[in-house]
């Protein structure tokens, strides 16, 4: 089981706010006999989606250089469960910045209704966890491509952004040393 | 500039909010760590609420003057120097630093801070 | 249940409380995505432990009717700690209040002794039929609910 729980980026505007989209499928191993005759996605794996929606929105303001966590649920209501073949939209507002952390508001919608609300916390870590970005440049280059955000993003002024030059960087250095 | 009142409830909505705990224990004298069970987290949330609440923005040595508190010059063997209540009081002119004074032990300061003190600091960034 | 988060549960009280525990073992696959460079349990399933161990207890208490109960809120829920592979995250959740189809619990997950996170969480319950009657889904729904509950037990 991977962990991702985002599928595709819709929007991203630095700094400000993101929208993603998550599909619910009867094949994803959550779903397994979560309630035989009922499948449905479980909420903590929505606030997980909305963890990574705004924490991307967050630590792309360093470059992805910084350690974000989810540090506080201050609190998450959910209206009603969904189900395989439902379509999540996570919109993600990023509310406050300091140092240390960050607050985001978060919805989700299913078909144009609002399925959950959500207010988080993240803590940005200091160096006693560690100098380097928990995720390899490279490898969540290649992922966030694959979710579409440096398709998608924007500044604020509707300019696109470039892909950070040092996970480029990253991924040239891997690529030169595993010639054909 | 809102009336005291109005900032006391507020804050006091903030309060419940951030810390899940009820409006009544969220008195004017309540300290926010060992009354209302405040840890670091949860002053990210408040001081977001804050923001939020007032119109005002909340920089966090405003708050919690952590760059006092651990610096040599006004600490000595866990207590803040005469010279480092000095710059305390002129950090947070809001704070009721009386009863730190007596026995100014730098792991006590977090415990210090009153719904009070929260209200008085709002109200010096609105006036 | 191939998501289920608990290992044991060590007692259960219905009406009163749950204790279960879940050890985070180095070989569970999505470690390798969380994080690459430093493996720890997501936050996210710490709240999810302590949602399931509410869920179990909120059924044993309501006499296994309600063929869904789910998260419906959750609040103040707090990530003191990580959980590193190799360490045990112990569950408590107590009932602070109940009405006719929901459940109000406090539910915290400690390691060694002390709590890595905590939080309030209401839970729903709701007939899968539509009507106050259950349906084969609401009644099947609770045979498979019971007997995981009593396979955990009884490790």
């Amino acid at each position: 089981m991977r962990w991702f729980w985002i599928d595709r980026f819709e929007k991203f505007v630095v700094g400000k706010e993101a929208v993603t989209i998550k599909n619910v499928t009867l094949a994803e191993e959550p779903l397994d006999d979560y309630l035989p005759g009922h499948p449905h996605y479980p909420h903590s794996l929505i606030v997980e989606g909305m963890a990574q929606t705004g924490g991307l929105l967050l630590s792309q303001m360093e470059q992805f250089l910084q350690r974000v966590v989810l540090a506080k649920v201050t609190k998450a209501d959910f209206f009603f469960v969904a189900q395989p073949g439902d379509q999540l939209r996570l919109t993600a507002k990023l509310l406050g910045r300091q140092a240390e952390g960050a607050f985001v508001e978060g919805t989700v919608e299913i078909d144009g209704k609002k399925q959950a609300e959500m207010e988080l916390t993240f803590a940005i870590l200091d160096e006693s966890f560690g100098k380097e970005p928990f995720f390899i440049p490279r490898d969540l280059l290649r992922i966030l491509r694959a979710m579409r955000l440096f398709e998608v993003a924007r500044t604020e002024a509707g300019e696109r952004i470039e892909e950070p030059q040092h996970m480029l960087d990253d991924e040239q250095a891997y690529l030169a040393s595993h010639p054909f | 500039m809102p009336s005291s009142e109005e900032i006391f409830q507020k804050v006091q909505a903030a309060l419940v909010d951030a810390l899940g705990v009820e409006e009544d224990e969220v008195t004017p004298e309540a300290t926010m760590v060992g009354d209302l069970g405040a840890e670091s987290i949860d002053f990210l949330d408040i001081v977001f609420k804050l923001e939020k609440a007032f119109g005002i923005n909340i920089p966090r040595e405003e708050l919690f003057p952590d760059d006092i508190l651990t610096n040599a010059s006004y600490v000595k063997d866990g207590k803040v120097t005469e010279q480092g209540i000095s710059e305390l009081k002129a950090r947070l002119p809001w704070a009721n630093l009386t009863n730190f004074e007596q026995n100014p032990r730098v792991q006590d300061f977090g415990n210090l801070l009153t719904v009070n003190d929260l209200c008085r600091y709002v109200a010096t960034k609105l006036g | 249940m191939r998501f289920c988060q608990l290992d044991q549960i060590t007692l259960l009280e219905p009406g009163v409380q749950i204790k279960a525990v879940r050890k985070l073992r180095a070989d569970e696959d999505y470690l390798r995505d969380h994080f690459p460079r430093f493996e720890v349990m997501p936050g996210v399933l710490m709240l999810e432990a302590l949602t399931q161990a509410a869920i179990f207890l909120a059924r044993a208490t309501e006499g296994y009717k309600n063929g869904l109960i789910y998260l419906e809120s959750a609040k103040n829920v707090k990530f003191a700690d990580f959980v590193q592979p190799g360490e045990t995250l112990s569950i408590s959740v107590e009932i602070i209040k109940r009405t006719e189809n929901t459940t109000l619990v406090k539910a915290s997950g400690s390691k060694e002794d002390s709590v890595a996170v905590s939080g309030r969480l209401l839970l729903k319950h709701q007939m899968l039929s539509g009507t106050v009657e259950p349906s084969t889904t609401d009644v099947h729904a609770n045979v498979f609910m019971k007997q995981i509950t009593d396979r955990l037990l009884k490790v």
